[in-house]
């Protein structure tokens, strides 16, 4: 034979060896992966993203520079609305439960009610024109910017547009099927 | 024919129960045990509270799930209500509610007593590394415990309790790995009724199961290594 005394680069078992490994692990990750995505959630049925009309206690066309209206999410079915922006605790995407919508200037912006602190629910304060936080005192100029605390974020936008009448706004949401 | 004395009753009960497997060896063998004068101390029995309690926290928890439903959906949810009818409807069920919740906090300052035990005896050297190990998974696990169990009773303190803690669990940077974990923990995109299915299976079949092999693995380490000798 040629190469009968010339060093193998590998010999038979080790050559074996290396497949009979390769295969096994990949029968076993074949077998454990199906299990893994089996308990990634599956969306309950009724789940659905679209936009939600929210009726307002006040019209956005009639709300004065600097006035602000809050809103809640409807419990039925069980609705949430899908933030477009955030930082800290706020990411876009995150459902929020609550909103104001304020008037800026000549805009109207749409906020989410959690802070970006923590993710408690902000409140208006009508005379100082600002959101304060009850839980860690972070405080929020009425278009969302930080004026104090430990907030470092601004406050998350929500998407909306305007309803079929005039106190009605749609806002994009999700139901969440539960 | 003459009344047997009762002691003979039970001595022909044992007999006859000892021809069929070593009952009376087995049950000597850890009876009669000796153990060494240095462990003949109120800190070595902590370990045993543990099993104790566990036992305990089993028998209450399957007496629990008689009458708890996990069924987060309603004002007021199933969940709640159930606990509320344990609570104040079912015979001696505050007792057993109140054995689990108590248990499950003298538990955990129990395992940390009997954690602090073994360090400074130094009972995790070589060769009992590997029973340690086992030890710190079954911390991990008895914390897991708290947490899924936290979230049963379904009130207002559960709820925000568990929001905090996934959004703790789910905070490691890159924000994509966050968010899977939040959405593995929750089973959606906010803690709702999917949340306590998870946590109540969980809590009820995983958990024991891996509680229970890991304690049988603990046990097994302790008889084949003995106690350690102190430093």
């Amino acid at each position: 034979m040629a190469d009968a005394t010339a060093p193998r680069l590998v010999s038979r078992r080790t050559f074996l060896g290396w497949w009979m490994a390769i295969i096994l692990t990949s029968l076993t990750v074949a077998g454990v992966l199906p299990i893994l995505v089996y308990l990634w959630p599956a969306p309950p049925k009724g789940q659905k993203k679209g936009p939600v009309n929210i009726t307002l206690d006040k019209p956005i066309s009639q709300l004065n520079d600097g006035e602000a209206v809050k809103f809640n999410a409807p419990t039925s079915p069980n609705t949430a609305f899908i933030m477009a922006d955030g930082g800290g605790d706020n990411a876009p995407g995150d459902l929020a439960f609550g909103g104001f919508a304020v008037k800026n200037g000549s805009k109207v912006d749409v906020l989410a009610i959690n802070c970006s602190h923590l993710g408690c629910s902000v409140a208006l304060n009508d005379s100082a024109k600002t959101f304060d936080c009850p839980c860690h005192g972070s405080r929020f100029h009425l278009d969302g910017t930080v004026l104090h605390g430990p907030a470092a974020f601004p406050l998350s936008h929500l998407s909306w547009k305007q309803g079929d009448d005039p106190s009605t706004i749609q806002v994009d949401g999700i139901v969440l099927g539960f | 024919m003459a009344i047997p004395h009762p002691r003979d009753i039970q001595l022909a009960a044992v007999r006859w129960l000892d021809e069929r497997y070593p009952f009376t060896k087995t049950i000597e063998e850890s009876m009669y045990q000796r153990v060494p004068n240095f462990a003949n101390a109120f800190y070595y029995c902590f370990g045993g509270m543990v099993f104790v309690i566990i036992v305990l926290q089993l028998v209450t928890g399957i007496l629990l799930s008689i009458y708890y439903v996990p069924d987060a959906r309603g004002n007021p949810a199933e969940a709640y209500s159930s606990v509320l009818f344990i609570q104040n409807s079912v015979y001696l069920g505050w007792l057993i509610r109140g054995v689990h919740f108590w248990g499950a906090n003298i538990l955990i300052f129990m395992v940390l007593l009997h954690m602090a035990r073994v360090y400074w005896t130094g009972s995790y050297r070589a060769p009992r590394e590997l029973n340690w190990m086992v030890g710190a998974i079954m911390l991990l696990l008895i914390l897991a415990f708290a947490l899924t169990g936290y979230l049963l009773p379904w009130d207002t303190k559960a709820y925000f309790a568990t929001e905090v803690t996934i959004k703790i669990a789910g905070s490691p940077p890159p924000p994509w790995l966050g968010a899977f974990i939040k959405q593995i923990l929750q089973g959606g995109p906010v803690v709702g009724p999917p949340t306590l299915q998870i946590f109540f299976t969980a809590h009820v079949f995983l958990l024991p199961a891996l509680i229970v092999v890991l304690m049988y693995v603990h046990f097994r380490f302790i008889r084949a290594h003995g106690i350690a000798e102190p430093m």
